[in-house]
């Protein structure tokens, strides 16, 4: 049947609800598009045979290729519009480094789309204030500016803003400024304590 | 040197700075840290945590971070030992001692610049003056070389009777010098002979708090937790309990009159601390009366459980109360209300026949939420519990006991209580066991058991919270069970195997169980001399000298040793 391949790309990404981005679908993609070329060519033979001939009987064979035809470039469209906002949404959660397995995930049109996202991101915040705010930290206003932190595994040394350098040892527990935290907690090294 | 204003010396001073916390494994020691830790969160003190269970992790945590920290605070360790000898630190580190390791080694005492002692100068110190320990070498080589200068540049006539004086006044200057460090060696031996335990650090950082009136009832909380840790695990006297108690009471007292009356009643789910007069009965109200009296060392040794005589006086004594069985045996929350009402004193009652005089002891109970009572002891022994567990390594301990001091982590203190239940239960078990199988022997100058490898819950057992917990209860039941009074005036070492890979044991030594007994420990100075003398593979590690882990080949050179030297 028509545009089956187009409902599977849509259903991939239903699949990963929680916002990941799977792999980009390069194969099934591709095969839309050589189904909507067929598709149009089709249409493009009746249309003309229909208009030489007169064969009014070819007009609804030749409506129903348009909506799949219509259909297919919804899909496709919306396929890849969800992907850019889940990579949007990445910058916003990993800062402006993603991790390798996360850029394997994305098209090379995509990667582009990201650092010119990045840029105007950028650019945007250093419009800001003085010197520029990073308006993708403390999402939430936050509770203190120091945090309580667990260390959860050895990590070796850590600096702070200031230069000191701290040594992250398995079981040791820190007082630390909350931004500089963030990062490692997302990544589990280090575990909020909440007494 | 001494702080004498904790605020400015201490606080002041690293308010605006990094500090790095090495804390002991001991709940007093945990206690402290939750306390100074609230008032870093007040302040926005960044600090760095580092859980240190002897000396070698003492070493080994300072070298990791000296390059980071200046000051560092250490909370029960390092007061007892020649710190700067030991850790070999650059001089700009400051350390801030609070300790209750007693007695404070003297040159920490008397170091002006590095070391900083938060320990209250009038605590039962007995610190030698300055003068007789230390002396400048300089008068007496100034005059000396005063005199060698003179004879340099004097003619070779005038020299010769220059010579005889200086001779005899030099031999004079020796022989003075040689009686003053005989002197020495003497004041020195009497000081460090005995270790024993100060103020409890809990409370001198509560009374930190108090200082910068920072304090909140948590806080209050938690140095009442410090100092009833001291008085389960028997490190101070019953006197000195008893003051400290007094000045808690003071502090309780002072948190509870806040407007609380009829029209402005305080929300159930705020904390409310009590001073109670309640039953030295372990963890009773989690229990059930019947298993808490059978398991809690005082009744136990007095009724002698571990006999069947001993088993018919209690059921007397449960039938002079007039508590039936079945009410008994039941969980403490589920007996009935008109039993439970003045339990306390039908039990001082009754108790008071059975020759068991001290049945209630003074002490502080918190309350918050409909369901939450937990009197002081029954924390330190959960505390404890969860401190010593076998099944999780020693950083894993120290953070679950950690977390389960704050009011929010109500069900890691639970999972405490029962694991306190069990080693309890353990604890009279393998007492019953030592004495009606007669496994203390008397060596002479003092008692000796040695627990087998194939003992049930032996694993328990082999730290050394618990172990000295067992120790005490063991000299207690001897004493009580025992007809020989000298044996009842004799010490105790027990012995139990650390680690079997490595061929370890652990040993323990206390003082002998006595009413008024000062506390007083002196097989941490015994253990050295005897472990020099034998060259036997021994490990020092542990703050407390008296604790130490021997190869179990030497043990019996080392006792032997032991027993020359100290009859």
């Amino acid at each position: 049947m028509f545009c089956e391949k187009a409902i599977e790309l849509i259903r991939e990404l239903q699949r990963m609800s929680d916002g990941q981005l799977p792999a980009f679908n390069e194969d099934g993609l591709r095969q839309i598009l050589q189904e909507m070329e067929s598709l149009y060519e089709q249409n493009q033979s009746d249309v003309n045979e229909a208009k030489s001939d007169g064969r009014a009987e070819l007009i609804p064979s030749i409506k129903l290729r348009h909506c799949c035809l219509l259909r297919n470039q919804r899909c496709v469209a919306a396929y890849l519009y969800d992907r850019l906002l889940r990579i949007r949404a990445l910058r916003w959660e990993y800062g402006s480094v993603l991790p390798a397995n996360v850029r394997f995930h994305m098209c090379a049109e995509e990667l582009q789309w990201f650092s010119q996202y990045k840029k105007s991101l950028a650019s945007f915040m250093r419009s800001l204030g003085a010197d520029g705010l990073d308006i993708t930290q403390d999402m939430k206003p936050p509770k203190s500016l120091y945090i309580e932190v667990r260390c959860l595994k050895d990590h070796g040394e850590f600096e702070i803003d200031d230069g000191t350098v701290i040594l992250l040892k398995k079981n040791s527990q820190h007082f630390l400024p909350r931004w500089k935290c963030e990062q490692l907690i997302r990544q589990g090294v280090l575990e909020h304590v909440m007494s | 040197m001494f702080v004498t204003d904790i605020r400015k010396e201490f606080y002041e001073v690293v308010a605006n700075q990094r500090v790095a916390l090495l804390v002991a494994s001991d709940i007093d020691a945990l206690c402290a840290c939750k306390i100074l830790q609230s008032l870093f969160h007040c302040d926005q003190v960044q600090y760095t945590l580092v859980p240190v269970t002897g000396w070698q992790d003492l070493g080994t945590a300072f070298l990791e971070h000296k390059e980071q920290f200046r000051y560092f605070v250490l909370i029960n360790c390092g007061a007892n030992v020649d710190l700067l000898e030991m850790l070999q630190p650059d001089d700009d580190s400051v350390f801030f001692i609070c300790d209750t390791h007693r007695p404070v080694d003297v040159v920490n005492v008397y170091n002006d610049s590095q070391i900083k002692l938060l320990i209250k100068q009038d605590d039962d110190l007995g610190v030698p003056s300055y003068d007789d320990i230390f002396r400048d070498e300089d008068d007496e080589e100034g005059g000396d070389s005063g005199n060698e200068s003179d004879e340099g540049s004097e003619p070779s006539g005038k020299r010769r009777r220059f010579d005889e004086g200086a001779v005899e006044r030099r031999i004079e200057r020796q022989r003075a010098k040689r009686e003053w460090e005989a002197r020495r060696r003497e004041i020195l031996f009497d000081y460090e002979q005995y270790e024993y335990h100060g103020t409890s650090a809990a409370m001198m950082f509560f009374e930190l708090a108090w200082v910068l009136t920072k304090d909140t009832k948590d806080m209050l909380w938690w140095a009442v937790i410090g100092l009833t840790d001291q008085w389960v695990h028997d490190k101070i006297t019953h006197m000195k309990y008893v003051t400290d108690i007094a000045t808690m009471q003071r502090h309780v007292s002072r948190h509870n009159h806040r407007n609380e009356d009829e029209e402005n009643s305080l929300s159930i789910d705020c904390m409310r601390i009590s001073f109670e007069y309640d039953l030295r009965l372990s963890l009773y109200q989690h229990w059930s009366l019947y298993e808490s009296i059978c398991n809690s060392s005082y009744t136990s040794c007095n009724f002698k459980l571990w006999t069947l005589n001993g088993q018919k006086k209690l059921q007397e004594f449960l039938a002079d109360m007039g508590l039936p069985l079945k009410q008994v045996r039941q969980k403490f929350h589920s007996m009935d209300m008109s039993i439970k009402e003045n339990l306390r004193e039908v039990i001082e009652e009754s108790s008071n026949k059975y020759g068991m005089k001290d049945i209630r002891i003074q002490t502080f109970g918190v309350h918050f939420g409909y369901k939450n009572r937990f009197l002081a002891n029954d924390m330190v022994h959960a505390c404890a519990a969860l401190l010593e567990s076998a099944e999780k390594d020693d950083g894993d301990n120290f953070i679950n006991a950690l977390d389960s001091l704050s009011r929010s982590n109500l069900d890691r203190l639970h999972s405490g209580i029962d694991l306190a239940k069990r080693k309890l239960i353990a604890v009279q078990q393998t007492v019953a066991s030592c004495i009606c199988t007669n496994l203390i022997l008397s060596q002479g100058p003092f008692l000796y058991c040695y627990l087998m490898e194939g003992t049930p819950d032996v694993k328990l057992f082999s730290k050394p919270m618990a172990l000295t917990l067992l120790c005490k209860y063991l000299l207690r039941a001897f004493v009580h069970s025992t007809r020989n009074k000298r044996c009842k005036l004799l010490p105790l070492i027990m012995a139990a195997p650390r680690d079997v890979e490595k061929g370890t044991v652990i040993v323990v030594g206390i003082p002998p169980e006595s009413e008024t007994s000062d506390k007083k420990n002196f097989f941490g100075r015994a253990f050295e001399k005897a472990a020099e003398s034998t060259s036997s593979r021994t490990l020092h590690d542990h703050f407390d000298t008296s604790i130490i882990e021997l190869k179990t080949e030497d043990r019996s050179k080392f006792l032997d040793a032991l027993i020359t030297l100290l009859s």
